[in-house]
């Protein structure tokens, strides 16, 4: 496969969130605001494209029996590096995201990618697979966020766009409405993309 | 070699040696930058709590007061060290009279232990304001003890009500469904989906002030 070949495939055409149903919880949790959504989003990509660059580099020299540990220590290293990056330079989105970037660590797709891919494919491949994984993530974290936000807060990256007549819709602040939103996004893509290319 | 018995162990020994290294130099280095935003983040709190009683004796507007942060904490709120209180106490004075007293107080939530600063009259019977400094509920739920609704039900309370009593001088509250309105000045309303963390702020409320009035009358401040 070629670079682009792998980038697209990774983002869009097995989308981890909508084509495979990884990494869930977070997309469900961060999502009630678009900034969240984003900041996170831009950590899993710095987590999973390093992460995936790492295994692939060290991977003809880690032993089989303890590669999972590997792969653990190599992604925990990077989510901590996230996490002491947010609390000293953005310290006001650190807080909100809360216990969200540790557990990025637990993030499913992170552990994917790097025993499917990262693992078995040269270090470059490996980078560009977890640059589009994580972009397909963020990808639908904004996608949710952009109507929670909306209907929930009336704005969008925190800048008011429904003005004073805007009835907040509360639902839409609470973790539910994700399910919602999600549930019906993976909908609509499989009836129009996948079921359409069937 | 990578099937030998020692070279599993070796390796990953190096890998934790190496990424060890990289976390201790990068925490090392943003370290201070970490500590500066806690302080400032504090003491922002604490001019918060003070700020309403600071501009009723100054004449400046509150938001004036928060604005010209540091230079107003400065001015007006000073650190108290009483021989005996375990509590971390700030005093605001305005023109030589203490306003009001500000306490750093703690209690057990669901999941951890909660901080806060809660501001009083002098007379150390009436709540001012209060605000959660750090808490580590269920975020989403228990969590939104922190929303601005849920702390304002709080201000301007007063919470000692039986001055005499040797034990317990804090007044009755409770809590009612966050849907429903107060009836009564006794009734606070409790976050849905955390009824456990609710009420251990009220909780950690009344036992702290219950502590504070009880050993703060008797100082010579």
């Amino acid at each position: 496969m070629t670079k682009k070949e792998i980038f697209l495939t990774a983002a869009f055409k097995e989308n981890s969130i909508w084509r495979q149903i990884l990494g869930i919880c977070s997309a469900l949790a961060v999502t009630n605001l678009m900034l969240n959504s984003l900041i996170m989003g831009l950590g899993v990509i710095f987590t999973l494209a390093m992460a995936n660059l790492t295994i692939s580099l060290i991977r003809n020299w880690t032993p089989r029996s303890i590669r999972m540990m590997v792969q653990t220590l190599i992604i925990a290293s990077y989510v901590i590096i996230v996490d002491i990056f947010l609390k000293a330079n953005l310290p006001e989105i650190s807080k909100q995201l809360g216990p969200y970037v540790g557990l990025i660590i637990t993030n499913c797709i992170l552990m994917g990618r790097a025993e499917a891919f990262a693992s078995q494919n040269p270090p470059l491949d490996s980078f560009v697979d977890g640059i589009g994984t994580g972009l397909g993530y963020a990808l639908v974290l904004l996608l949710i966020s952009f109507v929670r936000e909306l209907f929930g807060f009336g704005s969008i990256f925190g800048f008011t766009v429904l003005g004073d007549w805007w009835i907040n819709w509360n639902i839409m602040v609470m973790a539910p409405s994700a399910f919602f939103i999600l549930a019906l996004l993976i909908w609509i893509i499989n009836t129009y993309y996948y079921k359409a290319k069937v | 070699m990578k099937d030998s018995f020692w070279f599993p162990i070796v390796f990953m020994l190096i890998m934790v040696i190496f990424f060890a290294g990289i976390l201790a130099v990068m925490y090392r280095t943003s370290e201070s930058k970490i500590q500066d935003y806690q302080i400032d983040t504090y003491q922002r709190t604490v001019l918060k709590t003070l700020a309403a009683k600071i501009s009723e004796a100054s004449g400046q507007s509150r938001a004036e007061i928060l604005a010209n942060y540091p230079m107003s904490y400065e001015r007006y709120v000073q650190e108290l060290f009483l021989d005996g209180f375990e509590r971390r106490v700030f005093q605001a004075i305005v023109a030589g009279e203490v306003v009001a007293y500000c306490f750093e107080i703690k209690g057990n939530g669901l999941w951890g232990t909660m901080q806060a600063l809660v501001s009083t009259s002098t007379d150390f019977r009436t709540i001012l304001v209060f605000d959660i400094v750090d808490q580590k509920e269920t975020p989403g739920l228990g969590a939104r003890i922190q929303e601005e609704w849920f702390l304002q039900q709080f201000y301007n309370r007063l919470f000692v009500s039986n001055p005499e009593s040797p034990t317990d001088v804090t007044q009755n509250y409770e809590f009612i469904a966050e849907t429903q309105s107060p009836e009564t000045d006794q009734q606070l309303r409790r976050i849905t989906g955390a009824t456990i963390t609710s009420d251990s702020v009220l909780k950690m409320l009344k036992h702290e002030l219950n502590y504070i009035y009880n050993n703060m009358r008797t100082k010579e401040l």
